[in-house]
């Protein structure tokens, strides 16, 4: 330990949120001395915004950071007290879960989980500054004046980075409402010349429980049967909780309309990009003024706790207005707000700036991962925290980096996403993003992704046993299927998987589950359309194959614009799919490339220089 | 070398014309100008102005119009340098070797088009228009490539691609944002957006029909016993617009043909007239290669002389050509007493031209199949029929599996690879493209 430092980690992880929580539970678990350095201990994975974990394409995400070894599945399931399958009239490919939970247990559990953990330390204090050296980082610097040093750092500070609240008039710097922003740190980053953005985006008020008519709502309830987050969750028994649907009304678009200049949306206050998926309240009665009502969904925060979110009523209005606005809606006549809605500003860095591994392209051994990349969601975190935590593993013990490709998950596709293009808006996943979505499914997330978080070390023996006899259990029933003629018969659109399981459950002799039978029904089913999306994958891992090498210098190549080998000089892409998914880069500049990567000439320029 | 290096190009026809014209594209487009000027930038630019080509002792070669467009608004995006000549092909060489000297690059086939096109200034389809447009025979053909070139198949495309991406729009809203307020779109809606979409490329397809009439043209072949005036008759539809027929090369040795334009549309004359002199001796022989040419042609003029009595010959001719639908009669020698009355023909006279632009009306309404829509925005490549063949057969597919109940999520596929296709013509639609018709079509947001 150099004598400089008060203090040494293999790795720090800076912020410990969704994403800075599996980072540092996946150096941990590789094995490595991980300090884990947040604000505040108390708020450990807190949610800033809605008490759910998944959703269409976010359930996606976590089944992905479970099967790779990640914790995010298995607290939820620990905590959910409502479940669903969602999209279920659909085929499996697109079948997503999503659970409400516990918010303030989910802080515990996961905490539990954390503190279980030998080569983790939990630590409470303000990262104020890097200590880089020789385009490294080395170490980073406490706002009380310690020293850590660490052979990678992963920066998970999700909206902390100078965020600016704004609720009506009043505005005021916090990471989140009643919580002090990281200022010196986001000044740092900004010093360090990483290109940086401002996004925006907002929570809507939470109400009291008993001060609402429950009568007057549709009931949701979630699933009889819960399907849980993780492949090591057997059965989840738990009594669940319902939430209510409520709708706005005539009177709620009309106090929102008369009000619309105390927005600080719309009063110029506020700059950043929002999301256009989780528009406010008051934008959707701005852009869509023809709909007569919006739905909202009322949904508990927790067990032990009278605190109700609205989710679909997300606002930056002041506060007389958010209370006008929710008094309107039927069943809300006297509800009491216990906390108001509010819009959050913060910086992100253009994740352009970093490799596929998440690694800072200028400054080795730092890496970034959350929200801080411009994404959106606790999911879209968790899974950038994990492969930045697997490369800063890797990167300290001089393994090969794991890059997920977009065939492999959806995992792939937003790293992918964002360091190919940025965003101009908090990114969020959704099942269009992705080119091959039959293949990506929840049921199979395990066998795309287990073996790797196997080889990395963060899939422990009983879990890859699991893992081995479900994979045995498939091939058995596949083998039994295409052997019989009951392969044949499912072929047909009027024969389901559910009417041969009985007979399946009897000649095999094994109980396989309703989820996994659904998959192998649809290989079998629509084995034509996979057969066609799996030529797509053939043709872009042959164009992924095509490596474009570190040196290969992009201008002078005839042909292509200055322009075009600006965004490719930027983003500098591994391969020649990678560049083709660029923006801006056309199909003529790839052949331009791709016609270039075999000449000799060039390579001898490249020995050049 | 360096995407930014300034290429040269003499962009006029090789050979002695009227004028010949040198153009100099990037950034080093005006300082390797200047040097083969007597003449000194900045110029003012968009406006023609006189300079002197000179060598390089400095003397003056030639009197020139010297143009030049500033980036970004030129055709290449980039500086550009047009000088007019006055076409004399060893002063357009000696000024070339000139600028090479002085630092440009001689461009590649098509280069300038296709820094046009990797500067965004062109689409897919307007580069490859701008390559037929070099290519083209007839003042038709240019102005119909001259449309394209603009952006017309883009444009007819625009709508329908614009439906197609509203329709997996709808459908992905569906699966991304089940739990927000959208309902999932009933099989019936589906259909009822598919057909006009289908319907509309298919029309595009179609179109190639009349597209490839345009750019490749037609085959018309005169037919008739000797004597009837083929021959009359085939230099009389020669006799305008003779100043743009081209020479065809490698015509039979028995069969005389010539192109000409009609209505814009080449057409290719093929006549018996080159084996008139030996018809007497072998008269069938004579028929026999007639019918050859009529095999391969797409059209057939039958020419009987109607101020005569039809001959056996006539009516094996006539019997001959009945079958094979694509044919006209004409009657020629209308000028003298009407001899013959032939239900159907037209009378013409070759030798005072009367009724030859009936005939010529005729033969291009003929030729040409009926068009629904407007002249512009047909394709005339044969690429762009294949593609849009292939969106056309997506469709089918998606229409199959809406009746089959396939899961949206499958069906999709088909839908995509549509829009693939469609999307080779036109430029790629990006997840982006599809997500912003979400955001502005649903009201989503739970």
């Amino acid at each position: 330990m150099t004598p400089s430092f008060h203090e040494s980690y293999e790795v720090v992880v800076v912020g410990a949120g969704h994403a800075g929580c599996e980072a540092a539970m996946a150096t941990a678990r590789m094995g490595l001395r991980t300090a884990l350095v947040t604000l505040n201990l108390d708020l450990i994975a807190q949610m800033s915004c809605n008490p759910a974990v998944g959703g269409i394409a976010k359930g996606h995400l976590v089944r992905e950071v479970d099967a790779l070894g990640g914790i995010m599945g298995e607290v939820t399931d620990a905590v959910g007290i409502m479940f669903r399958l969602l999209n279920t009239s659909r085929g499996p490919a697109v079948w997503s879960p999503r659970a409400q939970c516990d918010k303030k247990q989910y802080r515990i559990k996961m905490r539990q989980v954390l503190e279980g953990e030998r080569n983790l330390m939990i630590k409470q204090a303000e990262v104020v500054d890097l200590v880089i050296e020789d385009g490294q980082v080395r170490a980073v610097a406490l706002r009380d004046g310690r020293v850590v040093a660490a052979q990678a750092v992963v920066i998970t500070t999700g909206t902390f980075l100078n965020g600016l609240i704004h609720c009506g008039e009043q505005t005021y710097p916090a990471g989140r409402s009643g919580e002090p922003p990281s200022v010196m740190l986001g000044e740092k980053l900004r010093n360090l010349g990483l290109r940086c953005g401002r996004l925006k985006t907002g929570t809507p008020p939470r109400l009291d429980a008993r001060s609402i008519d429950w009568s007057r709502f549709e009931v949701q309830p979630g699933d009889p049967e819960p399907t849980p987050f993780s492949f090591r969750t057997e059965k989840i028994e738990r009594d669940q909780v319902v939430c209510h649907i409520a709708f706005t009304t005539e009177e709620t678009h009309r106090v929102l309309r008369e009000n619309i200049h105390r927005s600080p949306l719309y009063s110029g206050q506020i700059s950043g990009v929002g999301p256009r998926y989780c528009p406010s309240i008051e934008d959707k009665i701005v852009k869509f003024p023809d709909k007569a009502r919006h739905q909202i969904f009322l949904e508990p925060e927790g067990l032990d706790t009278n605190e109700i979110y609205v989710n679909g009523m997300s606002t930056s209005m002041p506060i007389d207005v958010q209370a006008a606005m929710v008094r309107s809606v039927p069943g809300l006549e006297r509800a009491e707000m216990i906390r108001p809605g509010y819009a959050i500003e913060y910086d992100s860095v253009d994740a352009t700036e970093l490799a596929p591994t998440l690694e800072v392209k200028r400054i080795r051994r730092l890496f970034l991962a959350g929200q801080i990349n411009g994404t959106s969601g606790y999911e879209e975190a968790a899974c950038q925290g994990i492969m930045a935590g697997i490369n800063a593993g890797c990167a300290i013990k001089g393994l090969p980096p794991v890059i997920l490709d977009r065939t492999q998950g959806y995992t792939g596709i937003l790293i992918d996403d964002l360091i190919n293009k940025g965003t101009n808006e908090p990114y969020r996943m959704f099942t269009s993003r992705a080119e091959f979505r039959l293949q990506l499914r929840i049921d199979n997330a395990d066998q795309r992704l287990t073996p790797i978080g196997r080889r990395v070390g963060l899939i422990g023996d009983d879990a890859w046993q699991r893992f081995c006899a479900k994979q045995e259990r498939m091939a058995r029933v596949r083998q039994f299927l295409n052997a019989s003629a009951l392969a044949q018969r499912l072929k047909r659109p009027e024969v389901t998987i559910e009417q041969l399981a009985p007979e399946l459950r009897e000649k095999l002799g094994i109980e396989v589950k309703m989820l996994e039978l659904k998959a192998i029904e649809t290989e079998i089913k629509y084995a034509g359309y996979l057969a066609q999306q799996q030529k797509h994958i053939e043709q872009l891992k042959k164009a992924e194959s095509r490596r474009i090498p570190e040196s290969f210098a992009f201008h002078g190549l005839p042909g292509l614009s200055r322009e075009v080998v600006e965004k490719l000089e930027r983003v500098r892409p591994l391969t020649l799919g990678q560049a083709g998914r660029i923006p801006g880069i056309t199909p003529a500049a790839l052949s331009i490339i791709n016609v270039y990567l075999d000449l000799p000439a060039r390579r001898g320029l490249m020995a050049d220089g | 070398m360096s995407p930014e290096d300034t290429i040269v190009a003499i962009s006029t026809p090789p050979g002695r014309g009227g004028l010949g014209i040198l153009r100099l594209s990037g950034t080093d487009a005006c300082l390797v100008a200047a040097k083969l000027l007597r003449s000194i930038p900045p110029w003012e630019p968009w406006r023609a102005s006189l300079g002197e080509l000179v060598d390089d002792e400095g003397h003056t070669l030639d009197q020139v119009v010297v143009t030049y467009f500033a980036r970004p608004r030129s055709y290449t995006a980039e500086d550009v340098v047009e000088i007019s000549c006055h076409g004399s092909p060893i002063v357009l060489r000696h000024a070339v070797e000139r600028a090479l000297r002085c630092g440009a690059r001689l461009a590649e086939p098509g280069e300038f088009t296709l820094r046009a096109f990797l500067n965004g200034r062109i689409d897919l389809a307007q580069a490859e228009a701008v390559r037929d447009l070099i290519e083209s025979t007839t003042l038709y053909q240019a102005r119909v490539a001259a449309q394209q070139a603009d952006g017309a198949v883009s444009r007819r495309l625009a709508p329908l691609k614009s439906q197609l991406l509203e329709l997996v729009a709808l459908l992905e809203a569906g699966i991304d944002f089940a739990e927000d307020d959208v309902s999932i779109a009933p099989d019936a809606e589906l259909l009822r957006r598919l057909e006009p979409i289908a319907a509309g490329v298919e029309q595009l397809a179609r179109s190639f029909q009349f597209g490839k009439l345009v750019s490749s043209g037609l085959t018309l072949a005169i037919l008739g016993r000797p004597n009837v005036g083929k021959s009359s008759l085939f230099n009389r539809l020669l006799e305008q617009e003779r100043a743009i027929v081209t020479e065809i090369p490698g015509t039979t040795r028995d069969l005389v043909s010539e192109t000409c334009s009609i209505h814009g549309i080449p057409v290719k004359l093929v006549d018996t007239a080159g084996i008139r002199s030996t018809a007497d001796r072998v008269e069938s022989l004579g028929v026999q290669k007639s019918y050859e040419a009529l095999a391969d042609s797409d059209l057939t003029l039958v020419v009987v002389d109607a101020s005569q009595p039809l001959e056996p010959l006539d009516e094996e001719v006539l019997a001959r050509t009945q079958a094979l639908g694509r044919r006209l009669l004409v009657a020629n020698k209308c000028d003298l007493p009407t001899v013959t009355e032939l239900p159907g023909a037209m009378p013409v006279s070759a030798v005072t031209g009367e009724g030859i632009d009936r005939l010529r009306q005729a033969i291009y309404d003929a030729a040409v199949p009926h068009l629904e829509g407007e002249e512009t925005g047909f394709i005339t490549s044969l690429r762009h029929e294949q593609l849009l063949r292939e969106a056309l057969a997506a469709l089918d597919r998606a229409r199959e599996a809406i009746h089959a109940r396939i899961p949206h999520e499958m069906l999709m596929l088909d839908l995509y690879s549509a829009l693939r296709a469609v999307d080779t013509i036109t430029g790629a639609t990006t997840v982006e493209d599809i997500l912003d018709k979400i955001f502005s079509t649903f009201c989503i947001g739970k």
